[in-house]
């Protein structure tokens, strides 16, 4: 099992988790600490992120001992359309109203899997407009416009 | 009481079409209106704004629908209503933290006096001092000296900074002019679990959350902060009574619209808050909360503007002398 | 005896044909809303709450119930489904939920859910019935001290939930405590780590981390591989149980049904460990410890017992003392004032119809629930032959709307891109989701009743240690740690890991 290589996947892993420790520690000093029988905000951040920079740094070291399995395939085109629906939803849902929104956004969705037509992609969102309009707007009463003023009504 | 209702519901529906073909070629409203809760579903201000807003709906003909914009001591949904398009289909319902988080916020992202037009009160929730159901003294007197006479051991809980319980507590403090051990907490549920556990002494909170404890006498109260005694809670002396004369606190409920929206509007709110805060239901509900209906001539924009005024003015030297911010 | 014509009130009261069809209407939208991607019992609640205002005050009150129920058991159905848990609870029963789906046992898991928390949420009801009075007064024994000792026994316990790398765990629940924190500073009113956001000053959204770290982060690990891979799931096979299956289940749910009964009772947080607490003790009991995270029965049997046996005990603090133990109950309190009825120490007393008859209506919206959703796996299951490039801009819609719904929060939306993306790196470096989302919901509770006990202490820390629940509870924790390091113990679970590597 051991050999020279180190494990890529866990090497990165550790540096994530020294980054991220590190990012709470800097943030942790700027508040107060206070004493440990008068704890400030930043007494406990400040203690866990020095544990999980420690964590990070016994994976990073591990990381130098043992080969492991490499990162494989990353989705690149699933992140490129799936991670911005939610956001692309958030954005116009007040401005365009629910109904284009939930439409556009499920169409950006539709675009992340190479399997998908453009026509599918089409009728796959209308009917999920048309079903979450009626259990969203009309059943549930959700506060939403259904168009909204970027719309002109 | 259904029928009940029909008929008080057609009667307004009625009345308000008669209005309305008084009023000639009035077309506001002709659409859904949204209130904005500055807090999530479920909690006082939510039901307080749920009430009212069935009864205005009645009489506006038009749905008015609650969205909760939680989060923030309610600045977010302010900021929302604030930033929002000025043609009275959106409305702000929100109570004593729209005076209070002008000290207590020191980066608002909208100007308190300046962002809003005021359609009126609605309801001013009175306050009680409560204390775990064994603590020692007998009276508000009493209590009064107990806490000064311990105040590195005598703790009072809060629902959290910009809560009903934190404004009261910081207002009891001051009033006692000695500072005690301040517990906070998150939301009022754990507060009080806390207080009926004897884990802590003392809070001040709204009469929602505490009339049915002390009825069931599983928390002694001292005091009410309202001028009068309450009828659901006739043995518990004002404040005044104890020997705190100027001790009045109560969460007030104001309704609230975007600077700039038509002054039509805003008057045909007015008079649909009047009338809602006249229908039996609302009075009723109110009334087995510990609180009342605004009378009529406080349902207006000039009583709540002036109310809101005072009321920053108030609190402020408060918050500031306590030194506790909210960012 | 008293507590028979309570009984008998409440059923009668509950099996009118108008509350029958009240809690079954109920336990049918719960299901049916709850079972949507992304939208757990609190969205759901919050979503149906208007719908019950025009009824009478029990009827709603049985319908909401239902809800609850119906909410919390579609939940359950997304977590193993498509690993898209809507709460805290059923990211538990995502871990080996979703594993056995994969596996083509995705009814088998939807049955083994429907029947332990069937089992359990009976037990409950039943103990809530005859007990609630002596329980709370036990809860009210709980104080800061004691719950900080809880919350770290449920840290502790973790480290059972991974089943991996021991130390990426616990840096993953490091990574979780810390994003728990995020937000005001309750003591100071200090904002932490929201970026000058304002909107993330009450805290990250729980269900955007949630489907973020789990669903978000499982759809980019399928996209990745479509074109050399055809999709994820093996044929269904069988949607019953076999007779086996029942033998894997039974210890799991009787203990699991323990776990959840006791800890619901606590209203300041226990009922959220249950499912981790239950997923920790059966990994622990088992003979083959190294199934957990591959499809083990006890780990669906044993947690959804006890996240049904919690949800029924929670009820108990609001139904004797009038105070809600997690955000679903605050929504019930709501939804009681604006009926006219303000619960209190005395609604037992006051509406013995209203009290009796909701006890009665959570064995029967119970058994309702299971009635209802034993048939309908098949249909579930068959949602698993839709073609996955069809069902994620689905799933991706629903969350957007489930998400949003809550608090008109754009931020939270962005918070499920985000927590998508870290999620998706996380399970690339090989880390595991799970103790995250347990740091995550532990975070606030332990630093909170901290700083609590020490102010309540006036700064003495051997507060733990006088308390004697507190003391107990560390003494457990302490035990739970010593057995997770004594030597022998850590060279099996080692050998288990290289089995699996």
């Amino acid at each position: 099992m051991r050999s020279s290589k180190f494990d890529t996947t866990n090497l990165l892993c550790g540096l994530l988790f020294i980054g991220l420790g590190l990012f709470f520690a800097i943030q942790s000093l700027t508040l107060d600490l206070g004493t440990a029988f008068r704890m400030g905000p930043g007494y406990f951040p400040l203690i866990l992120a020095c544990a999980l920079i420690q964590f990070g740094g016994i994976i990073l070291v591990q990381s130098l001992r043992i080969e492991g399995e490499a990162i494989g395939h990353i989705a690149w085109r699933g992140m490129l359309f799936i991670l911005p629906a939610p956001i692309f939803f958030g954005l116009t849902v007040r401005g365009l109203g629910f109904v284009p929104a939930i439409f556009l956004a499920a169409l950006i969705a539709s675009f992340a899997s190479s399997k998908m037509k453009p026509l599918t992609a089409l009728v796959l969102s209308f009917c999920l407009t048309i079903f979450s309009i009626l259990v969203f707007s009309y059943g549930l009463g959700l506060p939403f416009r259904r168009f909204g003023p970027w719309l002109g009504f | 009481m259904k029928t009940l209702n029909a008929i008080i519901g057609a009667t307004a529906l009625a009345a308000a079409s008669l209005m309305s073909v008084a009023a000639g070629a009035q077309t506001y409203p002709d659409r859904t209106i949204t209130m904005v809760v500055p807090f999530a579903a479920g909690g006082p201000t939510d039901t307080v704004a749920r009430l009212v807003a069935e009864a205005m709906s009645k009489d506006l003909g038009q749905q008015v629908i609650i969205e909760n914009v939680g989060g923030a001591g309610g600045t977010l949904g302010a900021g929302r209503v604030a930033n929002a398009e000025a043609d009275g289909y959106t409305v702000l319902l929100h109570h004593i933290g729209m005076a209070t988080s002008a000290t207590l916020y020191r980066k608002l992202p909208y100007d308190t006096l300046n962002a809003f037009e005021y359609v009126g009160l609605v309801t001013e929730v009175p306050m009680t001092i409560v204390a775990r159901k064994d603590l020692e003294p007998t009276d508000l007197q009493g209590l009064i000296e107990y806490a000064k006479a311990n105040k590195d051991t005598v703790t009072v809980a809060n629902a959290g900074i910009g809560a009903a319980s934190h404004l009261c507590g910081m207002l009891f403090m001051s009033a006692l002019e000695t500072p005690l051990v301040t517990v906070p907490y998150k939301g009022t549920g754990p507060a009080m679990t806390d207080l009926l556990g004897g884990q802590v002494d003392i809070m001040c909170d709204q009469t929602t959350n505490t009339t049915k404890q002390i009825q069931g006498g599983t928390i002694k109260a001292y005091a009410v902060t309202s001028p009068e005694r309450l009828d659901v809670l006739k043995d518990v002396p004002t404040a005044a009574e104890g020997g705190l004369s100027d001790f009045q606190v109560g969460i007030w409920h104001g309704i609230y619209a975007p600077k700039g929206t038509p002054a039509e509007a805003v008057s045909r709110l007015s008079e649909s808050l009047k009338l809602a805060l006249v229908d039996p239901n609302v009075a009723a509900r109110f009334a087995e909360l510990g609180t009342e209906p605004s009378p009529e001539t406080d349902a207006t924009p000039e009583a709540l503007k002036a109310k809101l005024e005072g009321e920053i003015a108030r609190w402020k030297p408060v918050i500031e002398a306590a030194g506790e911010y909210a960012d | 005896m008293d507590f028979f014509s309570n009984l008998a009130l409440g059923f009668a009261t509950a099996s009118s044909i108008e509350n029958l069809f009240f809690c079954l209407i109920g336990v049918l939208l719960g299901t049916l809303i709850g079972v949507l991607p992304g939208i757990g019992a609190t969205a759901t609640i919050a979503m149906l709450l208007p719908i019950t205002f025009q009824l009478e005050p029990v009827s709603s009150l049985i319908m909401l119930s239902g809800i609850y129920y119906g909410a919390q058991y579609g939940g359950s159905t997304t977590a193993i489904l498509i690993n898209m848990p809507g709460e805290s609870s059923s990211a538990v029963t995502a871990i080996d939920g979703y594993q056995m789906a994969r596996k083509g046992r995705a009814g088998a898991a939807l049955s083994i859910a429907a029947l332990g928390s069937f089992f359990a949420g009976t037990v409950a009801t039943f103990l809530v019935a005859i007990f609630a009075p002596p329980l709370t007064a036990i809860a009210l024994q709980f104080g800061a001290a004691e719950y900080f000792s809880l919350m770290v026994v449920g840290l502790v316990s973790s480290i059972a939930l991974a089943h991996g790398s021991i130390i990426k765990a616990l840096a993953m629940v490091s990574l979780g405590l810390l994003l728990g924190l995020v937000g005001t500073d309750i003591y100071t009113g200090t904002p932490r780590f929201t970026l000058g956001i304002r909107e993330y000053s009450d805290g990250l959204n729980f269900v955007a981390v949630a489907v973020g770290v789990f669903g978000i982060a499982e759809i980019l690990r399928n996209l990745e591989s479509e074109k050399t891979r055809s999709l994820l799931m093996a044929k269904v096979s069988g949607l019953l149980p076999t007779k086996d299956d029942f033998r894997q289940m039974i210890a799991p749910v009787l203990r699991g049904t323990v776990i959840g009964s006791a800890l619901g009772i606590l209203p300041g947080g226990g009922a959220i460990l249950a499912s981790f607490a239950s997923y920790t003790v059966e990994k622990r009991m088992s003979k083959n410890p190294e199934e957990f995270g591959h499809g083990a029965i006890a780990g669906v049997a044993g947690p959804e017992s006890a996240n049904n046996a919690g949800a029924q005990t929670s009820f108990i603090p609001l139904l004797t003392l009038g105070i809600p133990a997690n955000p679903v109950m605050a929504l019930m309190i709501g939804a009681m004032i604006i009926q006219g009825i303000v619960p209190g120490p005395n609604v037992a007393t006051e509406q013995p119809a209203l009290f009796w008859g909701i006890i009665a209506s959570m064995w029967i919206g119970n058994l309702m629930l299971v009635v209802l959703n034993l048939p309908l796996i098949g249909l579930w299951v068959k949602l698993l032959t839709i073609p996955y490039y069809v069902l994620f801009p689905i799933i991706m819609a629903f969350c957007s709307i489930g998400v949003y719904s809550v608090n008109s929060n754009v931020y939270d939306l962005f918070a499920v891109a985000f927590f998508g993306f870290i999620g998706y790196v996380l399970v690339k470096l090989r880390c595991e989701p799970a103790p995250l989302l347990l740091g995550f919901v532990l975070g606030p509770l332990l630093e909170e009743n901290l700083r609590r006990a020490m102010i309540l202490a006036r700064g003495d820390p051997s507060t733990f240690l006088t308390r004697p629940i507190s003391a107990t509870l560390l003494l457990i924790a302490a035990a739970v740690l010593l057995v997770v390091l004594l030597p022998s113990v850590r060279k099996k679970r080692e050998a288990v890991f290289q089995e699996e590597d």
